[in-house]
């Protein structure tokens, strides 16, 4: 009995995880590149949900074709706020971008209140699921599973075969030494900015498949903490480090409940968190560069 | 120069009068202060309560004529700030409504913990603080002396659906409780663990989940395999909703599953369509309640207030939209009618007087009973149940307020999910 709730929660965690993972891409993308720590991160997750409850319901359509969708407002989003706000700041201390950010994110929330209100609402896909015997596992979550890896794939292919790939490492390398080399290295950044905040807002999307429920205007804040904790773990400036410290951090907040309800006394819960941050800081005083990157 | 005499004097004669009257204007006002959740995580709840307000300030203000006080008339004024469901507003907007606006009493905004973050405020400026939106007991075991509950106790929400499947089904007696890991809820399943107990329940399962929660798989994966008959859980809006949707990925089926918070709000159902279908929670009021002036006076209890219908009314017209009301709107305009009738009592706006006149008040409106203790904590009032049939919301309990029958087992998720609708037999 025991072997099967771990296993359940496991197979649970690995699914949570690879869209935690993928949540987290953007804020690692938009970190390694820019310098910049985006605080409104969450607020552009919350823009992916709601993008994708207004095309179910107010088109009818699957919620994987809001994926695109998401991901080219997300491009959009990203190419106004880096010029207007970002490009400004980033020869200005850190603390004026992580003020900006934080002022994005509060305007998204409150600009998303005002159209659609603070109701909590959701939308009800049902395309059947899974009995893995151990578990039941809805096909909608398998599916945003399954998004999650080809999109984390397809960057992995963007930053290592394509020549926009190359220039965008080179920066996260060395931006003076790109700049020597004759890259661009304010249209990487621009590129960068609008391409992490096009990957946070079509995570949102793939949240939703896994929740579909609870998109509300503030939703983000959670999703926020996780990520830098999910960002901290893969190597901070790493975006598919970040997918697979996501898929860790997954399958550790799952997976550890079953072994916390068996201390008596405890609730499992608040231990899987203590956990989870127990596990930030031993990373941040082991290896600051996160599980995945070399020191 | 008679002339310009008799001009100066009927001006000099006409500005006093002015000031005269206007003086007599801002004394004939008593003011509510309010510190309501219009934005944030409680906005949804924070609109209601507004509306209620509103809307029976509106009754009291014209429809009522106004509050009598040593002869004098006064009519209700209503000052809110939005507090943004943040406890540090909440703290400088009381401070700001008592000495700056220069309230008469101040209501305290949605929630257990707002509520009390702001009691410590409103105490030091012995200032009467009315409560409608935090049910926790744990309030009202600090020793204050100037707070006065109008919401039911927590400790009391579930004793009723309790008591129903104690009633219609003996044979239930595995039961799960599974409840946000905040102060209210924690009281709610304090309260629903004695009651249980009381009633020769078994107890198969009690965890508790953290505030925030994006994923109860493990949580519901494990109190799958203690099979219970029933669930009994919740906290606040948003794990409410996710509780019913992820037991709907796991499919995991019960005879019956109560919510509070979550699961009487129509936003819950619109988001979850046929997975709600014939889950309960227990309500502070729902439209369709019977309470009346006839059946206060049955009751021997002074009725004052709108009707049922004169109330949604009322609202409607606050919120300028066209929804029903709900519990959170009930209850916050019932404590307007309670702190008329106690400053009527008292023949006073003195806090302290007011106080004591709160103590000594029983009556009826369309929110129901209403009663306190010594510590000021809400015993005048009962709770309904109410279950999703159909799309719509159902009174099923107490069965003297039913609306309906319960439905009973709620169809499974299997069924739900190819469209099965709880119809009653």
């Amino acid at each position: 009995m025991l072997l099967e709730h771990l296993a359940g929660n496991l197979i649970q965690g690995l699914v949570l995880g690879a869209i935690y993972g993928m949540a987290t891409m953007g804020l690692s993308l938009i970190f390694g590149v820019l310098k910049v720590v985006n605080v409104g991160h969450g607020a552009f997750i919350m823009v992916g949900a709601f993008i994708t409850l207004w095309i179910f319901n107010a088109l009818g359509l699957n919620p994987i074709f809001s994926i695109p969708i998401a991901f080219a407002v997300g491009l959009g989003l990203g190419l106004i706020f880096y010029s207007l706000a970002i490009r400004k700041l980033l020869k200005a201390p850190e603390l004026s971008t992580l003020l900006a950010t934080f002022a994005i994110g509060i305007l998204l929330e409150e600009l998303v209140k005002l159209i659609f209100g603070s109701e909590f609402r959701g939308y009800n896909w049902v395309v059947g699921k899974i009995n893995l015997g151990v578990t039941v596992l809805p096909v909608a979550k398998l599916y945003a599973c399954i998004g999650s890896i080809i999109i984390a794939l397809l960057l992995y292919l963007w930053f290592n075969r394509t020549r926009a790939g190359s220039a965008v490492r080179s920066v996260v390398e060395d931006d003076e030494g790109a700049r020597v080399c004759g890259v661009n290295v304010g249209g990487v950044y621009a590129l960068s900015f609008a391409i992490g905040i096009g990957l946070t807002v079509a995570s949102g999307v793939l949240v939703t498949m896994f929740i579909p429920v609870g998109i509300n205007p503030y939703m983000g804040g959670g999703y926020t903490l996780k990520a830098f904790v999910i960002a901290v773990l893969g190597g901070l400036s790493s975006p598919y480090g970040a997918f697979f410290g996501g898929l860790i951090f997954g399958i550790v907040e799952n997976g550890s409940y079953t072994l916390f309800a068996l201390i008596p006394g405890v609730e499992p819960f608040a231990l899987t968190r203590f956990l989870s941050f127990v596990m930030l800081l031993v990373i941040l005083l082991i290896r600051p560069t996160g599980i995945l990157k070399a020191k | 120069m008679k002339g310009r005499f008799s001009l100066i004097a009927i001006s000099l004669v006409v500005i006093l009068v002015f000031i005269f009257s206007s003086s007599l204007w801002a004394a004939s006002k008593i003011v509510i202060g309010h510190p309501a959740c219009l934005s944030g995580k409680y906005a949804k709840a924070g609109e209601q309560a507004l509306g209620g307000v509103k809307a029976c300030v509106d009754w009291i203000n014209n429809v009522y004529g106004g509050v009598k006080i040593g002869g004098k008339k006064y009519l209700i004024k209503y000052k809110y700030y939005d507090c943004e469901s943040k406890k540090e507003s909440v703290t400088s907007l009381i401070g700001r409504l008592i000495t700056v606006d220069k309230v008469n009493v101040v209501f305290a905004p949605y929630s257990s913990g707002l509520t009390l973050r702001g009691a410590p405020v409103a105490e030091s400026h012995r200032m009467l603080y009315m409560d409608h939106g935090g049910a926790n007991n744990k309030i009202f075991r600090q020793g204050f002396r100037y707070i006065v509950q109008t919401i039911g106790p927590a400790s009391r929400y579930h004793e009723g659906t309790l008591d129903m499947i104690h009633k219609i089904d003996p044979a239930a007696k595995r039961v799960a409780l599974a409840y946000e890991d905040s102060e209210f809820a924690k009281m709610v399943m304090e309260g629903a663990e004695a009651h249980a107990k009381k009633l020769g329940f078994n107890i198969v399962f009690k965890r508790t989940y953290p505030k925030g929660v994006t994923d109860l798989t493990p949580l519901l994966s494990a109190f799958k395999g203690a099979k219970p008959d029933f669930i009994l859980g919740g906290g606040h809006f948003e794990d409410g909703q996710l509780f019913n949707r992820q037991m709907a990925d796991l499919d995991i089926n019960v005879k019956a599953l109560s919510l509070i918070a979550a699961a009487t709000l129509p936003a819950f159902y619109k988001a979850l369509t046929s997975m709600a279908e014939g889950v309960m929670g227990p309500s502070h009021w729902e439209y369709g309640v019977k309470y009346s002036e006839s059946r206060a006076k049955k009751a021997g209890l002074p009725w004052i207030g709108p009707t049922q219908d004169g109330f949604v009314a009322l609202f409607k017209k606050a919120i300028g939209k066209n929804i029903i009301p709900d519990y959170h709107a009930a209850e916050a305009g019932a404590q307007v009618l309670a702190y008329v009738l106690a400053a009527k009592k008292a023949n006073s706006l003195n806090s302290d007087k007011i106080r004591a006149a709160l103590g000594d008040l029983k009556f009826m409106s369309f929110y129901g009973g209403w009663d306190i203790d010594d510590t000021g904590l809400q015993i005048g009032h009962s709770m309904v149940d109410v279950q999703w049939q159909m799309g719509k919301r159902v009174i099923v309990w107490p069965p003297e307020g039913q609306t309906g029958k319960l439905v009973y087992p709620m169809p499974t998720f299997a069924e739900k999910a190819k469209g099965k609708l709880a119809v009653p037999r």
